[in-house]
């Protein structure tokens, strides 16, 4: 597997400016929506209809409530996980390559990864053991729970 | 299917330069290429915002209406599929109600970002009859990418309109994103890893060449007969990743009301709305691709937009399928479904897929 470094010729540069191209579209599509429907719909502002929504009831106390601390495990854990996603992809890239040219065994490209996806899967266990990925109930919950008649 | 495998799936001219021969606009140097670029970037936008259209008003009432036992609407034109018109007209004309607490920037941003990142990843998708914009190296990563911009649409969604529900239903969503994100780019490497490439052309010319030789028809190699299992997995991750049932979680109308869509009406709410079937359809476009051959099917290679819309509009009616027929599962559930089922699967999917490759080649 031999590695290359070339710069992006013409036909490469083209993709990137008609992927710019559709990005300008996908912006251009929402905007002109919120044109046509500038034009076409009424304004008539009266303050209780700005009111927050809360089902009708008279909205109480601030909007930014205190929220589970689960959803901050589960990015963290998140994070670990993808950039080990972004190691992946050239690896499953060159895989098929690398066996085929027999440059290398396949205890020599296949081992590393599962080395590393061992440790990051040890890493999930650890988090699974410890209740990170456990939504609802602590351990006193739980005890609590089993107490009950 | 003979047909199909030995025909060209696709040419390799792509789009623009396609549309650039055609008009002449290629003799006019570089203002004429990057004009045919942006005449075939609207054209891709266009096709699929119309099978949006059809999806949103329309197909999904018919086919809720269906598995109820109802009749749906069926008043404007043939089985009513005028309502098309009629809502956007209806829709785009009702006043913009902003929340007192609103964020302004950012919640007039959100819709765009939601509607934009959907459309962006159609760029790299190869819809058969010569219609692909772009054909990057990193087609598969480049998609993965762009579909996950959406997550950050809908955090400025919920927390930018100063609702509870809202709120709540943005981080759902985004816990719900983080958790099958990882499931479904590691299972859609294990097709990476038959096919050696993120090339979105090159994947589905992998799929091309037959399975099993039958005389008659040959079964092509599609990776979701080579790799059931993997397909499956994807399918799962993949409706999490939309929020569709039974991961509609961010949603849940019986919990948060709407969650990030709580406060948007007007021209906003079509265009979250609209957000949300193009990235259904994006979904379905990506597992087209890498699971199904991609544009391939019976008949000459012309008929390849057929095909693929076929198999886009399977995978939607799947999820409308599920949307009848699942019950939602709760927020602890999809969590532990995610981290502790599909993630564990996926990886085990990954490693013996590998095994089998290299065992094989």
């Amino acid at each position: 597997m031999c590695v290359r470094f070339k710069l992006p010729n013409v036909t490469e540069m083209n993709d990137w400016i008609a992927i710019g191209a559709l990005a300008l579209v996908g912006v251009l599509i929402p905007l002109s929506m919120m044109a046509v429907s500038a034009l076409l719909r009424p304004s008539v502002p009266e303050t209780s209809k700005r009111a927050t929504y809360e089902s009708g009831e008279v909205p109480t106390g601030g909007t930014r409530v205190r929220f589970n601390i689960q959803y901050y495990m589960v990015a963290l854990l998140f994070l670990v996980f993808d950039i080990e996603t972004v190691l992946l992809f050239p690896w499953a890239v060159v895989y098929l390559d690398a066996i085929e040219s027999d440059a290398v065994s396949l205890l020599d490209i296949l081992g590393p990864m599962v080395l590393f996806v061992a440790i990051l899967l040890a890493g999930l266990a650890w988090a699974w053991r410890n209740g990170a990925v456990q939504w609802a109930q602590t351990p006193r919950q739980v005890d609590t729970e089993r107490n009950r008649p | 299917m003979n047909a199909a495998t030995t025909t060209p799936l696709q040419s390799d001219v792509l789009l623009p330069e396609r549309l650039g021969d055609l008009t002449g606009l290629n003799e006019f140097g570089l203002a004429g290429e990057l004009l045919s670029t942006l005449i075939g970037a609207v054209i891709v936008g266009s096709l699929i915002l119309a099978m949006t259209a059809v999806a949103g008003p329309w197909a999904k009432r018919k086919i809720t209406a269906s598995f109820t036992d109802r009749i749906s609407i069926n008043q404007i034109g043939p089985a009513g599929i005028g309502i098309i018109i009629a809502d956007a007209v209806r829709m785009l004309s009702k006043e913009n109600i902003i929340p007192e607490n609103a964020d302004r920037p950012a919640y007039d941003l959100a819709p765009i970002v939601i509607v934009g990142s959907a459309l962006l990843g159609f760029a790299v998708i190869p819809m058969g009859s010569g219609i692909q914009l772009a054909d990057p190296e990193v087609g598969l990563a480049f998609a993965f990418a762009v579909a996950g911009i959406a997550s950050i649409g809908l955090v400025m969604a919920g927390y930018s309109s100063g609702n509870k529900y809202s709120l709540l239903g943005g981080l759902r969503a985004v816990a719900q994103n983080v958790a099958y994100e990882i499931p479904l780019v590691v299972t859609g490497m294990s097709v990476v890893l038959f096919a050696g490439s993120l090339q979105m052309s090159t994947i589905v010319e992998a799929q091309a060449e037959p399975l099993v030789d039958l005389g008659v028809v040959a079964i092509p190699q599609w990776y979701a007969l080579v790799n059931p299992f993997a397909f499956v997995l994807f399918l799962i991750a993949n409706f999490a990743e939309v929020g569709r049932n039974p991961f509609d979680m961010p949603e849940a109308p019986a919990e948060l009301v709407a969650g990030y869509q709580t406060e948007y009406s007007s021209v906003y709410f079509v265009l979250v709305y609209l957000g949300e079937f193009l990235h259904i359809f994006l979904g379905g476009a990506i597992i087209s691709t890498i699971f199904l051959g991609g544009p391939a099917g019976p008949g000459p290679a012309a008929l390849g937009i057929v095909w693929f819309t076929l198999k886009i509009w399977g995978v939607f009616f799947l999820t409308q399928w599920l949307r009848s027929a699942v019950p939602r599962v709760r927020i602890d559930q999809l969590i532990e479904i995610g981290w502790k089922g599909l993630l564990v699967l996926s990886f085990a999917n990954l490693g013996l897929t590998a095994a089998i490759v290299g065992v094989i080649a």
